[in-house]
């Protein structure tokens, strides 16, 4: 009543400002700029650990002082590293993420691209792998430790113990060399043909997404499980006659979908991670391998634009699990207080 | 009058014999892993002591691209002639050595800080868990690789590169483990007794926190395993010619569709051990009842 009472008192802002939902979401992006800043410093440090620096390792073993010297001029590099990254800083938050010490070209424009090509192939083993896990997962649990329940849980405790490279190098081996039915390497962009990005996306994507099916399948059972035959309300629902698909779903999988979005959440990251390892397999040009280039060719600028873009990606994607945590779950919105 | 007085007999029966199957069952969860663990460290750290398996590197280029089952050369050789078999062996010395380092780093410098930050709490926790925040918000493989071009390839490097994500992690764990345990009962008393902070934490948290961080540890192992592989496979890892079990996946990446054998022979070890440790972790966490 209070709180009612007070927001009409604040005008159009403060009612806006007193929705638990509004509040959250304000405090979760307000947590999220701190950590970003904290990933760039990190980023910039790490890459400045290095014994001599980018313009030594520019320049190669054989350089005067003399040249060293006029690199770090032109570089920059001769100014302290606080200064150098609140310079980099500046930039990078009006979008000019500095030029390519290799090539010269601006980093932000090289960034586009490659991103969206990343952002395809984890968003197509993400959504693959959570439409494959919650059926399996919802028919497993339906009868614990029967025949389909144990297969289920034996291919993901074995999908779990895959290494993504060696997965991507079986399939390739399977399904490029002994069937030929998907392509080895090679990227089609989606401009030239619908058809040929998803056929060149399909094997990368099962390589990312199968560990992740399994890591969702294994979970989802055994929350459910845990839910079915532990909990009150399943009793209740039982009680009243609710059918056991019905008990299932209405009731324990929408429990179990809160602990699922955590699960999901927590290894974003880890699934974001493997697309360097996963496009360097497959030569697709996204962001991983533009980095590993850049690693490669001590492309400093690049290096660290990279870096810091899986970060931040990682950072939004696990504000964005939050706050649909909280949309979905009344007890956390109205917890927030 | 029957009917109730008769079941007591068969269910103590029963009662009795459900438990011991199960801790035979739960037993053999953890035995069979451990023994596979065993028989894997065992023919990497004994077998090249006490067999003649041949150099690891430096082979003959007159035996290379030996198939498998050639005499003396059991799986066969690789393009350099170096022997797979001894390239497997030796490989899983640095990735046993490299996963072992890197979790007990993780577990001594993380478990303190994240034992510390929750039994302390206030500004001090508020300030270590938010720079670790910063850490877990990184794909690990992402921070590694960064880590690892910018110090190098090496063994040391590549333990201090994959601390860099081992730590936060067992912090997570153990914080929240030594939340659940700051209301209990025991704690209480401690304080009450006058027990010095330290001593807490040693005698009455380390204990109660232990299985949660040696569950985690093994499943931890398998990680660590596959990301150094990782590492490796993409050249900032162990240096070749060393071997290491994903340098050699890397190698043999080259000629796949010739020799599939030189990829699979190190994937399948690496999948056996990585699979080993995550039963055992499993098998553990059943048995210590963690979630």
């Amino acid at each position: 009543m209070t709180a009612v009472a007070a927001g009409r008192h604040r005008g159009v802002g403060g009612r806006l400002f007193a929705s638990p939902s509004v509040r959250l979401v304000g405090k979760r992006l307000l947590m999220a700029v701190p950590i970003t800043l904290g990933v760039s410093i990190l980023t910039f440090w790490v890459l400045n650990l290095i014994p001599g620096n980018a313009a030594q390792q520019l320049l190669g073993a054989d350089a005067t002082p003399e040249q060293i010297r006029a690199m770090e001029l032109q570089l920059g590099l001769d100014k302290p590293a606080p200064l150098r990254y609140l310079d980099w800083l500046g930039g990078a938050v009006t979008g000019d993420l500095g030029r390519s010490l290799v090539s010269g070209q601006s980093v932000a424009g090289q960034l586009g691209e490659r991103l969206a090509v990343t952002g395809e192939l984890v968003a197509m083993a993400f959504v693959v792998s959570l439409l494959l896990a919650v059926p399996v997962a919802l028919l497993a649990a339906y009868h614990p430790n029967r025949f389909f329940d144990r297969l289920s849980m034996f291919v993901s405790v074995t999908g779990l113990s895959v290494a993504n490279y060696v997965l991507a190098l079986v399939l390739v081996l399977v399904f490029a060399v002994r069937f030929a039915v998907f392509p080895a390497i090679g990227f089609v962009p989606l401009s030239e043909s619908v058809g040929g990005n998803l056929h060149s996306l399909v094997l990368p994507s099962a390589a990312i997404g199968i560990p992740m099916f399994c890591l969702y399948t294994r979970f989802l059972r055994g929350d459910l499980v845990d839910q079915m035959q532990g909990q009150d309300y399943v009793v209740t629902a039982q009680a009243k006659g609710v059918g056991p698909w019905q008990v299932l779903l209405r009731h324990a999988f929408r429990n179990s979908s809160f602990g699922l979005i955590t699960v999901v959440g927590l290894n974003l990251s880890t699934l974001i991670g493997a697309t360097v390892i996963i496009e360097q397999i497959f030569a697709l040009p996204g962001l991983g391998q533009l980095m590993l280039q850049a690693i490669n060719t001590r492309d400093m600028a690049v290096v660290q634009a990279c870096v810091v873009v899986f970060a931040v990606v990682a950072v939004l994607a696990n504000l964005l699990t939050d706050l649909l945590y909280a949309v979905l779950d009344p007890r956390i919105r109205y917890g927030s207080r | 009058m029957a009917v109730v007085e008769a079941p007591p007999v068969p269910a103590a029966d029963a009662d009795e014999a459900a438990p011991r199957a199960r801790t035979w069952t739960r037993g053999l969860g953890v035995a069979v892993p451990a023994a596979l663990l065993a028989l894997v460290a065992g023919a990497c750290f004994l077998a090249p002591l006490v067999l003649p398996v041949p150099s690891p590197t430096g082979g003959n280029i007159l035996e290379a691209g030996l198939p498998t089952g050639s005499p003396g050369h059991l799986l066969g050789t690789d393009p350099n002639g170096n022997d797979i078999l001894s390239r497997i062996l030796y490989g899983g010395q640095t990735s046993l050595i490299v996963a072992v380092t890197v979790n007990l780093l993780g577990l001594a410098v993380g478990g303190t800080l994240g034992a510390l930050s929750g039994y302390v709490g206030g500004a001090a926790d508020t300030v270590i868990m938010r720079l670790l925040d910063v850490l877990i918000a990184f794909p690990s493989l992402v921070l590694t690789l960064a880590v690892a071009q910018s110090l190098g390839p090496s063994l040391t490097n590549t333990i201090l590169a994959l601390g860099f994500f081992s730590v936060p992690a067992f912090a997570r764990i153990s914080r929240a483990a030594t939340l659940s345990l700051r209301e209990q009962p025991f704690m209480a008393a401690a304080r009450l007794c006058g027990t010095k902070g330290w001593r807490v934490l040693l005698r009455h948290i380390a204990p109660n926190i232990a299985p949660q961080l040696t569950t985690f540890g093994m499943l931890g192992m398998g990680v660590v395993i596959v990301i150094e592989g990782a590492l490796s496979f993409l050249g900032l890892g162990i240096p070749a010619p060393a071997p290491s079990w994903g340098n050699m996946i890397s190698q043999g990446q080259a000629s796949l569709s010739a020799t599939p054998m030189l990829v699979l022979w190190p994937s399948l070890i690496l999948f056996v051990t990585v699979l080993a440790f995550n039963l055992l972790g499993e098998s553990l966490r059943t048995r210590w009842s963690v979630r």
